[in-house]
């Protein structure tokens, strides 16, 4: 909208990304496990029910160049007051949605927290935001055999990017489930790259401090 | 001589009168004025400017350099107001030179709202004008005024203003009202806040180093996900406290949008001077849109702290309201563009010189957004495909000025753009004109004659736009000769028009020349300036009586609004004695001796005000609860025990019997789903499922499932047809029960392996064991499912069974002595549960277990046992709920009373009477919506600062970041002792001092933290985040006393009307 400079953004050195992303999916699936053993390491079972939202951050150490910051957004397995989702989604890059092997009807709503998701939040450039389908507490799946290709299909026709089987309890695909994730989500910002990281805020980069280096540097 | 003199004088008072407009306007648009707002340093410089209007030198000091200082200390001599004044500005002074001397260091502190410094800091501006600003922030500037125009022989030559027998005492009322304005620091009139606690101040810092602004980035982890911080500047720490504040304010902050930002825009600041590169930038705050213009100079800080306040460069800063511009000249020349701001009154601000490239466009279109919605550029920049905002190509306006501009085509390389700012719903009644100021103003152009014109522009558009006179009488050109004689520069400009009713066209309406006459020199009226003049006047006076109309108005109004939220009886906490001490076992007691002449209103008020002592909570929450009423006699008291005993279980036993048959539903699907899992993983199973449905692909695993035994196959061929039966009824029910057949609908028939870890851990305790006296009834269901209309004894049977097992297994003593009535019930419902019934009830004790599992495991009450009494509880006010079902956040209601009380069946009462207030916050309730545009009306009458700030960033004015303390009467935000003596007040409150009390608690828990909130410019992201970091750290008691404060606040407010 606002045109001004973007002189901020030709700086090669580190790269910052600050991504919102979202864990969605049935009451009691897990997500505030998923979330608690990635940022924090650790499996616990003193966490409650989630009312409205909570956050976590991670910080990765991308690459030499490049630092990211998931701000992660643990939102109510609940249907919830009104407008408010519309709210929370806001601004998303990213999601995980997750369901609970042991349980189908879990299975049954992820296509429709996925709808609910792409209705109320899209990428700038109009397209949904990516989003990794988690199978989660698969240590608690009796039989071991998998058949992926059937998973791969449901993916490509219900709009996800990918789906990892997790287990919060026993630390198992949650991190290469992120990194997953990541590469997507910034696959997209190298596809436009005018976006950068400003999610629809292109003002920010009117600081004038900022456009003044910008210019004489 | 004396005419240039009188000139002279209205001038001054024509400014003056301006600022106070301003200034009033800002009061009454905004609720408030700060201190620091340009509006007083401009009201202050145009009264000094009026003081010194031909002072005595006596009275001037012969030796001083600050005249009015000498003015004032000269009065303070005779008039103690004056006197007080100068002894405050002495004191100001005094810590402006103590400051000096403190290191720089100093300055975050101060930022930060400590309590280390908490003398104001003073901007170069203000101190500037700091025995003026001492006296209007004071509130005697008027009588000052006043009374030096009443001795003002002493102090003036005759031809002073002041010493007019007209204007003088017109200066003196025109102050009045700017007098009468309270000036805010961003504190409200009751500074509760202004000493943080050390625990806020740790707090604070905690805040401020996640948040930290300068840091290396590496260390921040970002609050906001929108902001983007300028990742660090050493040079800024050597800016002067002003400076810095000054050049952080042209960032984007708490109040103000940096709509538009652009560097080495060229400034000739004076006709003598090289136009010096500067930032150019368009900020929009709630009612305004400012352009500023700052010098290099001040903004890349290569100066040093002294020389930075001294510069000159202050004064070619430019800070232009939009409000005040009503014409926007583009003049393009050599592929560069020159934009010409002209104000109301026909002055042109110093043009502005855009480097090559589109930023003339850019900044257009910015100013454009920033005009809406109120106002609107005219002609409005067009939008091309691809392209973005072009410019209108129709209104361009050759700079050929004998050439009509339809005739001339755009070969000229150096064309030229005339907008007007205009407001399409405004009675233009707000506008004043100053002829005299049209000539006398003239600053550096590129060109005179371009000059001249854009005068010209100016003066007509202003005029025709204004409706000062009526656009249709128009007789002919010559009137405006007429007017010759008031501008003393009228004489180059006044011509043109005669000859060029083009030019008119441009900067009025765009209407085709021809029709330019008409509506052209509309002062055809021979109206005298002075008249005009005169009728101004009466048009400040009138629109400063109309903004205090409009005050009392909204005060009303929020008089009214306020008034529904809270008790108007005001029960003081110190009469008959004092509350603070709370209900104590002692009060206790002599309730109890002597029930009937103690008070109910009395207990509640010290409830109210100090809580209920710990001891005799398990006593006193009944009462405060509904379940026992004040007054009771212990026969009365004994009988409601027994009616709640009775019915809780009667309820018991509904919901447990219903609950073995959906334990069995689900048996038997997982049996099925289980099975399934054997032959492939449960992923696989339910992608089949829906590969299934949509009949598009067919693979091996698929085909091999759907060709297992016969008997599966005619087991699914028994089950749909009673489906089909039962779902009729409704199509939404059809849609629920196909998709539990779906789900339920066994693959395959083989019950190989068993896991119930998904159920409730409470209730796995029906074992293996049991469950084969159910797979006969399996079979018995499934036959019986074909009618379900008529008496089901196959399934009564299995229910009593199942009963019986689970009695023992959960050694239920009261249930064990009603197992005969148990098995009437549950023969009975069994008969009638549909299968959306079984659905529900299933869906919802799944979601009660998954709570109840996790239910404030921390907290020490919650054994194994006490949670199986928490689900009980939970489970019976649910199943006779049914319609609104288990939400997520009614055990959180529930926990504390269990702890409380521990007695599932005072527990249950108390809980229902609870969950009948509170049942409204859950969804389709509607009181959470009635909550949250509470909060929007109270914060905007009793914190509007904060309201600004909320809407600013990013509006979240919503307030949904309130939604879990409302939903949960702040249960999570507060630790468990807490809670208890939150609720208590709440409950107390609603008979003491407001039914709507949770939102003065949730207001005290904004207001407490508002400066962290301002300070760190939060978003909704950071606020939501700070409030979830804070729970359980908070002051439960200065947070009450802040909520009663507020409701007494509210409450005095309504009873002073």
């Amino acid at each position: 909208m606002a045109g001004g400079e973007r002189a901020g953004s030709g700086v090669p050195e580190c790269r910052e990304h600050l991504f919102k992303v979202l864990v969605i999916g049935e009451l009691g699936v897990g997500k505030t496990s998923i979330i608690k053993r990635y940022v924090h390491q650790l499996f616990s079972q003193h966490y409650r029910a989630t009312i409205g939202v909570d956050f976590a951050l991670k910080v990765i150490n991308w690459d030499s160049k490049t630092l990211v910051r998931l701000q992660l957004w643990d939102i109510a397995g609940q249907e919830r007051f009104g407008n408010m989702t519309r709210v929370y989604y806001k601004e998303a890059v990213g999601a995980f949605v997750v369901f609970d092997v042991t349980r189908g009807s879990t299975f049954e709503a992820v296509s429709k927290w996925k709808h609910d998701l792409d209705s109320k939040v899209l990428l700038p450039n109009g397209s949904p935001i990516p989003a990794v389908l988690l199978a989660n507490k698969c240590d608690q799946k009796k039989d071991g055999s998998q058949n992926p290709s059937q998973m791969d299909q449901f993916c490509r026709e219900g709009g996800f990017v990918g789906w990892f089987e997790t287990s919060a309890k026993d630390n198992i695909n949650i991190d290469e489930a992120a990194r997953f994730l990541v590469e997507n989500i910034l696959a997209n910002y190298k596809t436009f790259p005018n976006e950068e990281n400003d999610v629809g805020k292109p003002k920010l980069d009117l600081d004038p401090l900022k456009a003044e280096r910008g210019e004489r540097s | 001589m004396s005419c240039s003199a009188d000139a002279v004088k209205e001038k001054l008072l024509w400014n003056v009168k301006k600022e106070v407009k301003q200034i009033m306007e800002e009061a009454v648009t905004r609720k408030f004025v700060h201190e620091d707002s340009s509006h007083i340093i401009a009201l202050c410089g145009v009264v000094e400017a009026c003081l010194l209007h031909m002072l005595k030198r006596r009275a001037a000091g012969f030796l001083r350099t600050d005249k009015v200082a000498a003015l004032f200390t000269k009065v303070g001599k005779t008039f103690v107001v004056a006197g007080d004044v100068c002894k405050k500005v002495q004191e100001l002074q005094q810590q402006v030179e103590g400051r000096k001397h403190q290191p720089s260091g100093q300055e975050p502190l101060k930022r930060q709202g400590s309590a280390t410094s908490k003398a104001p800091v003073l901007t170069p501006q203000a101190i500037k004008h700091i025995w003026v600003r001492t006296a209007l922030i004071e509130k005697v500037l008027d009588k000052i005024v006043q009374y030096i125009v009443d001795n003002c022989s002493k102090y003036y030559e005759k031809e002073a203003l002041l010493a007019d027998p007209v204007c003088g005492p017109i200066l003196a009322s025109l102050l009045v009202g700017p007098c009468a304005l309270e000036y805010t620091k961003l504190k409200t009139a009751d500074h509760y806040w202004t000493d943080p606690s050390a625990d806020e101040l740790v707090q604070r810092h905690r805040i401020h180093g996640v948040h930290g602004r300068q840091d290396s980035p590496s260390k921040r982890p970002a609050l906001g996900i929108r902001k983007r911080h300028s990742s660090g500047s050493t040079s800024e720490d050597r800016f002067a406290a002003s400076a810095r504040e000054y050049v952080e304010s042209l960032h984007q902050n708490s109040r103000i949008h940096l709509l538009y930002g652009k560097n080495n825009v060229l400034v000739q600041p004076k006709d003598d001077l090289e136009a010096i590169p500067g930032y150019l930038s368009l900020h929009q705050s709630a009612d305004s849109l400012t352009l500023k213009w700052t010098p290099n100079q001040l903004m890349n800080g290569t100066l040093g702290d002294s020389e930075l306040e001294k510069s000159v460069y202050w004064d070619y800063a430019l800070i232009v309201p939009l409000s005040q511009i009503v014409c926007i000249h583009c003049h393009q020349q050599q592929s560069r563009w020159t934009l010409v701001l002209v104000s109301q009154d026909g002055t042109q601000r110093p043009p502005l010189h855009f480097p090559q490239g589109g930023h003339l466009l850019a900044f257009l279109s910015c100013l454009e957004n920033g005009l809406l919605p109120r106002g609107q550029l005219e002609p409005p920049l067009w939008s091309q495909q691809g392209k973005g905002k072009v410019f209108p190509k129709l209104r361009k306006r050759n700079s050929n000025k004998s050439v009509d501009l339809e005739e001339m085509p755009a070969e000229d390389a150096s064309t030229d753009y005339v907008f007007r700012i205009i407001y399409p719903g405004h009675k233009h009644d707000n506008i004043t004109i100053n002829y005299h100021h049209l000539a006398a103003s003239r600053s550096a152009s590129v060109d005179d004659d371009e000059e001249e014109e854009d005068k010209l522009h100016a003066m007509l558009s202003m005029i025709c736009s204004r409706n000062l006179t009526a656009p249709n009488r128009m007789k002919d050109a010559g009137d405006m000769l007429e007017m010759q004689g008031f501008g003393a520069s009228a004489l180059c400009w006044q011509l043109e028009p005669c000859s060029r009713g083009s030019s008119c066209v441009s900067c009025s309406s765009g209407s085709s020349p021809r029709d330019a006459p008409a509506c052209c020199p509309c002062l055809r009226d021979r109206t005298p300036l002075k008249m005009l003049c005169e009728s101004m006047k009466k048009q400040i006076v009138s629109r400063a009586f109309y903004g205090w109309l409009a005050y009392c108005r909204h005060l009303s109004t929020v008089r009214t609004h306020l008034s529904a939220l809270v008790n108007h009886t005001i029960v003081p906490p110190d009469k008959p004695s004092s509350a603070a001490g709370g209900l104590t076992k002692e009060v206790w007691s002599k309730y109890q001796k002597d029930k009937k002449n103690y008070k109910e209103l009395e207990l509640l008020r010290r409830v109210y005000y100090g809580g209920v002592q710990h001891e005799i909570r398990k006593e006193v929450w009944p009462f405060l609860l509904g379940h026992y009423k004040f007054g009771m006699a212990k026969k009365e008291m004994d009988q409601v025990d027994e009616d709640v005993a009775l019915r809780y279980q009667k309820v018991m036993a509904e919901w447990k019997a219903c609950e073995v048959v959906v334990k069995q539903r689900e048996k038997e699907s997982h049996s099925a789903t289980l099975a399934k899992f054997s032959s492939g993983s449960s992923i696989d199973s339910h992608v089949q499922r829906l590969i299934h449905r949509d009949s598009t692909i067919s693979n091996d695993v698929f085909i091999s499932v759907d060709e297992a035994d016969p008997a599966e196959r005619d087991c699914r061929g028994r089950d749909e047809p009673g489906v089909t039966a039962v779902s009729a009824d409704t199509p939404a029910a059809a849609a629920l029960e196909r998709q539990s057949v779906e789900f339920d609908s066994p693959d395959s028939g083989l019950p190989s392996s068993r896991n119930y870890s998904v159920a409730s851990g409470i209730l796995s305790s029906i074992d293996d064991g049991q469950s084969v006296s159910f797979e006969d009834g399996a079979e018995e269901e499934a036959g019986a499912d074909l009618d379900r209309t008529g008496p089901d004894t196959a399934r009564a049977q299995r229910a009593r069974a199942a009963v019986l097992q689970s009695q023992d297994s959960a050694s239920e003593e009261q249930l064990c002595s009603q197992v005969d009535y148990l098995m009437d019930v549950a023969s009975v419902c069994a008969a009638s549960y549909t299968i959306e019934l079984l659905d529900t009830v299933a869906l919802n004790l799944h979601r009660i277990d998954k709570d109840v599992q996790r239910c404030d495991r921390n907290y020490w009450y919650f054994t194994a046992d006490n949670l199986e009494k928490l689900r009980n509880v939970m489970c019976s006010y649910v199943w006779e709920h049914l319609e609104v079902g288990y939400v997520q956040g009614m055990c959180d209601l529930l926990a504390p009373l269990m702890v409380i009380l521990d007695n599932d069946q005072l527990a249950y009462s108390c809980f229902s009477s609870l969950m009948k207030r509170m049942s409204q916050n859950f969804p389709n309730g509607g009181a959470m919506d009635a909550h949250f545009a509470n909060m929007r009306s109270l914060i905007q009458i009793l914190d509007s600062e904060l309201f600004e700030l909320m809407h600013q960033n990013g509006d979240y004015t919503h307030f949904y970041f309130c939604y879990r303390w409302f939903l949960l009467d702040f249960k999570r935000e507060l630790l468990y002792e807490d809670v208890f003596t939150v609720w208590e007040v709440i409950w107390a409150a609603k008979h003491i001092s407001s039914e709507h009390f949770v939102l003065f608690i949730a207001l005290a828990l904004v207001e407490v933290y508002r400066e962290i909130i301002r300070d760190n410019n939060m978003d909704f992201t950071d606020i939501i985040k700070f409030f979830n970091e804070m729970a359980e750290h908070h002051d439960a008691e200065e947070i009450l006393r802040i909520a009663r404060d507020l409701v007494h606040k509210v409450q005095t407010l309504i009873e002073n009307k």
